[in-house]
């Protein structure tokens, strides 16, 4: 993915899933947002990485939409962290969202995926 | 491991974020860093890759910024505090920012004290000049609608007076159809005997309609109707004001139906007027009314209700509904012209203006209003000054809180907000001053209503404190607040934050330094002219203690009263003023005593005009003027009266003889220069008055007043005129007050009954017309010597904390071997320049103020160049002193302290 292109395509992709990303990984528990890049890193086995460039602004966003919401914690013998939690309203659109994916990937690798006869 | 916040915030840097949402990003993104960070450490990566790996995170930057931008660059910031409506929100700020204020203030209580303290001085004196001209030009009268009321003037050939003769007034009442009422009323001196007591008081002679035009209504009994004022003579009652009721009858409601004697008559008490309403006038008041029909019995000797030439009711009309002063005026006027042609002999030229009531016709408006004025700027210019120093105060201190206002900035308050903040603070303080100013106020103002004026008219000295004035201090206190309080809040949230969170010495010395010293200026300048200004009057009342009075007021006692009142006709009364005198020259010790009907200096002295043989004007109004007074024999002797030329009167010159006069010099030289004016004759009042010869020239002297031009003078022999009103005057070794004891045994031998209105010495009788001299002077002088210490406090401050700023300079200098002198030289420098600054704008700031007091400056110039060097002098004497304690403190500096310091 050197080639100027394919990095273009590369973020918008990304940019397109993205919130759908990050709202999935704080639907469990809370999290902050280094945990979260890692979490999208490992999960997609090094295929998806977040830099601070790009998640930062992203959950900012989400928050600011009220879907997610993020809060100082103070653990004992660490420096307080920004945890970001789903609100009410994120889990809706994270439910919308999820089905709304589950039919576009689904119809994406139609058309894309091989022939199954 | 690495710091990354400032590479964030670097990168940040063109966001322009609000500075707590800064501070928390770069916090979140730090950590992100770091994490990474620590992470490639535990893989085992060098601390070198470990640093370039968690770099990379920020390496599209542009990307990161762009993306924030679009995310934070919108949202609205300011912390959200108790509740979330912007009202709610607003109250709650007020109320942290009050708490926090109280706070602050509080750690730093000898601060806080000073500053109420200067401010409730400043405001103190506003509020209580301000009720001076609220009493004297706001209030109204406490009568029904006064704006419907106006006082008619009459205006004749350059004269204007308050005043019209009863025919007129009655033509005027009956003719008019702009009025729903006009109504006349007259001062009236009173001596008021009942239950044993003798008392001396004033009170108005009012027509029928008075109480009725005015809506006055009577708190006990009734009040004085047409009814009581239809036949001269025949209704002798009397209503009495509440305060009299109150002070003179004990509140008794007996009082109604009880008789007393006024002025040697037997009147009923009909009733109390209501409570507040003392007479037509605002500050000259009446304890009783008397109807005018009973004029020839309260003015025992005169009758003027059917004299058309003698000018002398005072008139107050009640505009009828829909018309305006104008149109009355016009519709008075056609009146005025109707009344010349029918009367052109004692009418000529009459014409009426209107003003509005309560000031004698607005003779006396344009007397007070600049008295006040001149007050208001005193007591103004103080409290500006006051201001001045705080606003410094409040600088330095908010030098010192730079670090705090700083923190605030960056976490995230807005640069209003913390102006707010500094704002609550001052206007805390001004609210602070200004109830202690309000206080101060009612204060004075209780004060002056115990002072017994050395004048003979019941002026009302009390000042009304009320809703106007309490308005007037908390405007004021405002006015104050925002004054001192939003320059240094503006200069000190104007920071740069970084060199501000650094504690950078250097901060923002250089603009803020000019203006602190602007204001120094500004401090030096307005004390000085205000002590210019006291200056200026200290020196004008010691000469006043040496001008030529014409007489020596020095060992010699008057007491004075009013036979005529007493019911004496002129024979009876020239027996009791005789055997008076032959008593008291009996007395031991005394040296002369002699009598007159008026004694100078009194500004009640009235002129006439002259008529000098062949030398008549053709017209009455050209004729030049002269005062006089009645005396008897051995009366110049008693006052210490130079007789220069001719004889004294004796007593065989009585109304039997010759009718003579003695001149005094300014007469002699105006009316026959050159010429011995011994056996020359004149006429004073009109062309056909008896002539009198001239038998004597006396020295001139000071008569209405000790600033006036030299007057001619005229005594004439009191055996040859109508005896009334007396002053005996007695000039005697003893100690005055056992004489006035003595002298006063004589008179209540002679007549139990007779009120003496004063009995003092000649030299406590000049005490009156020194009197605005004297308020003045020590409002100047007490108001100059606060300014004085407010501005050496200033000078003080703004020096110590200069040198305190430049210790390290001071200690770098003396390691360099610079001297003590030179130290001192570097800071005294400073100090002195700016005084100089301020002591030349304070002159021709002086020279400005002092022009409005020529009229109470006796015998000094308003330029008087020795009280400008002097007070010059004094002041930079002050400031300096007030430069040099903070300089020799700066020789003191050890030089390896003062390196060491920072």
């Amino acid at each position: 993915m050197t080639n100027i292109n394919t990095r273009i395509f590369d973020r918008e992709l990304k940019k397109g899933s993205a919130e759908l990303l990050i709202l999935s990984l704080v639907e469990a528990r809370p999290r902050h947002g280094y945990e979260i890049s890692k979490l999208i890193e490992a999960r997609s086995g090094g295929a998806l990485s977040f830099h601070v460039a790009s998640l930062y602004p992203l959950l900012y966003r989400l928050e600011k939409r009220g879907w997610i919401k993020g809060q100082w914690v103070e653990k004992a013998g660490q420096r307080r962290r920004r945890y970001y939690k789903l609100t009410p309203e994120g889990k809706k659109v994270l439910k919308a969202q999820r089905s709304a994916w589950e039919s576009f990937v689904a119809a994406i690798s139609r058309i894309t995926g091989t022939e199954h006869a | 491991m690495p710091e990354w916040k400032p590479e964030i915030r670097h990168r940040l840097a063109s966001l322009d974020l609000e500075p707590s949402r800064e501070a928390e990003i770069v916090e979140e993104l730090s950590q992100h860093l770091e994490d990474r960070y620590a992470e490639s450490l535990t893989r085992g990566a060098t601390q070198e890759e470990a640093c370039r790996a968690a770099i990379a995170e920020l390496s599209e930057s542009e990307l990161l910024t762009q993306e924030l931008r679009r995310v934070e660059r919108p949202a609205p910031h300011e912390s959200v505090l108790l509740g979330s409506n912007r009202r709610n929100r607003m109250l709650g700020d007020i109320w942290l920012d009050l708490r926090y204020a109280v706070r602050t203030l509080g750690k730093n209580p000898g601060f806080a004290a000073i500053a109420v303290l200067t401010l409730g001085l400043g405001l103190g004196a506003n509020t209580a000049i301000f009720s001076l001209v609220n009493t004297a030009l706001l209030r109204p009268l406490p009568v029904e609608r006064p704006d419907r009321l106006v006082t008619l003037n009459y205006a004749a050939q350059r004269q204007m007076l308050p005043a019209f003769s009863y025919p007129n007034y009655k033509d005027f009442r009956d003719r008019n159809n702009a009025f729903s009422g006009l109504l006349g009323y007259r001062f009236a001196q009173l001596s008021l005997s009942h239950d044993g007591v003798n008392e001396r008081l004033w009170g108005y002679l009012v027509t029928g309609n008075y109480f009725e035009t005015l809506g006055v209504k009577s708190a006990l009994g009734r009040v004085i109707s047409a009814d009581d004022d239809r036949s001269p003579g025949a209704t002798p009652v009397a209503v009495v004001s509440y305060k009299c009721w109150r002070q003179r009858f004990g509140g008794d409601p007996a009082v109604i139906g009880k008789n007393v004697i006024v002025n040697g008559r037997g009147y009923t008490i009909i009733g109390v007027a209501q409570p507040g309403f003392s007479g037509t006038e605002v500050i000259v008041t009446p304890e009783m009314w008397f109807p005018m029909a009973m004029q020839a019995q309260i003015e025992v000797g005169s009758q003027w209700l059917d004299d058309r030439g003698w000018k002398t009711v005072s008139l107050m009309g009640r505009l009828k509904p829909g018309v305006g002063v104008r149109q009355a005026q016009t519709e008075l006027n056609s009146i005025a012209l109707q009344l010349e042609s029918e009367y052109p002999d004692v009418n000529e030229g009459m014409r009426v203006t209107l003003v509005s009531p309560g000031l004698v016709g607005g003779e006396m408006r344009g007397a007070i209003v600049g008295f006040a004025g001149l007050l208001m700027v005193v007591v103004g210019m103080t409290l500006l000054l006051a201001c001045v120093n705080l606003a410094n105060l409040l600088l330095s201190r908010a030098t010192e809180r730079r670090r705090e206002i700083a923190v605030r900035l960056a976490l995230g308050a807005n640069r209003f907000r913390v102006m707010r903040q500094l704002l609550t603070e001052s206007l805390l303080l001004a609210a602070g001053g200004g109830v202690l100013g309000f206080l101060l106020a009612v204060w004075l103002a209780k004060l002056t209503a115990a002072i017994k004026l050395p004048i003979d008219v019941p002026l009302a000295t009390e000042l009304h404190v009320d809703i106007r004035v309490f308005i007037f201090a908390c405007l004021v206190s405002l006015g104050a607040g925002l004054l001192f309080g939003l320059l240094p809040a503006w200069q000190s949230t104007k920071t740069d934050l970084g060199q501000a969170l650094k504690n950078d010495a250097s901060f923002g010395s250089l603009p803020r330094s000019r203006l602190k010293s602007g204001l120094i200026v500004l401090q030096v300048a307005l004390s000085l002219a205000l002590l210019v200004g006291s200056g200026l009057m200290l020196r004008a009342l010691r000469k006043a203690q040496n001008i030529d009075l014409g007489y020596d007021p020095r060992r010699a006692i008057e007491m004075s009263f009013d036979l005529r009142l007493q019911g004496y006709d002129s024979a009876k009364g020239r027996e009791f003023q005789k055997s008076l005198l032959e008593r008291v020259r009996a007395l031991p010790g005394v040296e002369s005593a002699g009598a007159a009907n008026i004694i100078p200096v009194d500004l009640h002295i009235s002129s006439q005009p002259i008529f000098i043989e062949g030398q008549e004007p053709t017209r009455l109004a050209d004729a030049p003027r002269a005062l006089t007074s009645n005396i008897t024999p051995e009366y110049f002797r008693a006052m210490n009266t130079r007789l220069l030329r001719g004889r004294d009167f004796a007593e065989y010159d009585d109304d039997k003889a010759a009718r003579v006069a003695i001149i005094n010099e300014t007469f002699a030289r105006r009316f026959w220069p050159g010429e011995d004016p011994i056996g020359k004759r004149f006429a004073l009042g009109g062309p056909e008055s008896p002539k009198m010869q001239v038998i004597g020239v006396a020295q001139d002297g000071k008569y209405t007043g000790l600033n006036e031009n030299r007057w001619p003078f005229v005594y004439r022999p009191q055996w040859q005129y109508r005896v009334g009103a007396t002053t005996i005057v007695v000039r005697a070794e003893s100690d005055s007050q056992k004489m006035i004891a003595l002298v006063r045994g004589e008179l209540q031998q002679l007549d139990p009954n007779l009120p003496i209105a004063s009995a003092r010495t000649l030299v406590e009788r000049l005490s009156a017309p020194l009197l605005p001299a004297r308020i003045v002077a020590s409002a100047l002088g007490g108001f100059g010597l606060l300014a004085l210490l407010l501005a050496a406090i200033g000078i003080y401050g703004v020096m110590s904390y200069a040198v305190s700023r430049r210790t390290r300079e001071i200690g770098v200098r003396m390691a360099l071997g610079a001297q003590r002198g030179d130290v001192l030289m570097l800071v005294m420098g400073q100090g002195t320049a700016l005084t100089l600054i301020g002591v030349a704008v304070g002159l021709l700031a002086a020279f400005g103020l002092t022009r409005l007091m020529k009229s109470v400056l006796f015998g000094v110039s308003a330029t008087d160049p020795l009280t400008y060097v002097g007070v010059a002098a004094l002041l930079t004497c002050v400031a300096l002193l007030a430069c040099y304690i903070p300089a020799r403190r700066a020789t003191k500096v050890d030089p390896m302290i003062a390196l060491r310091c920072e």
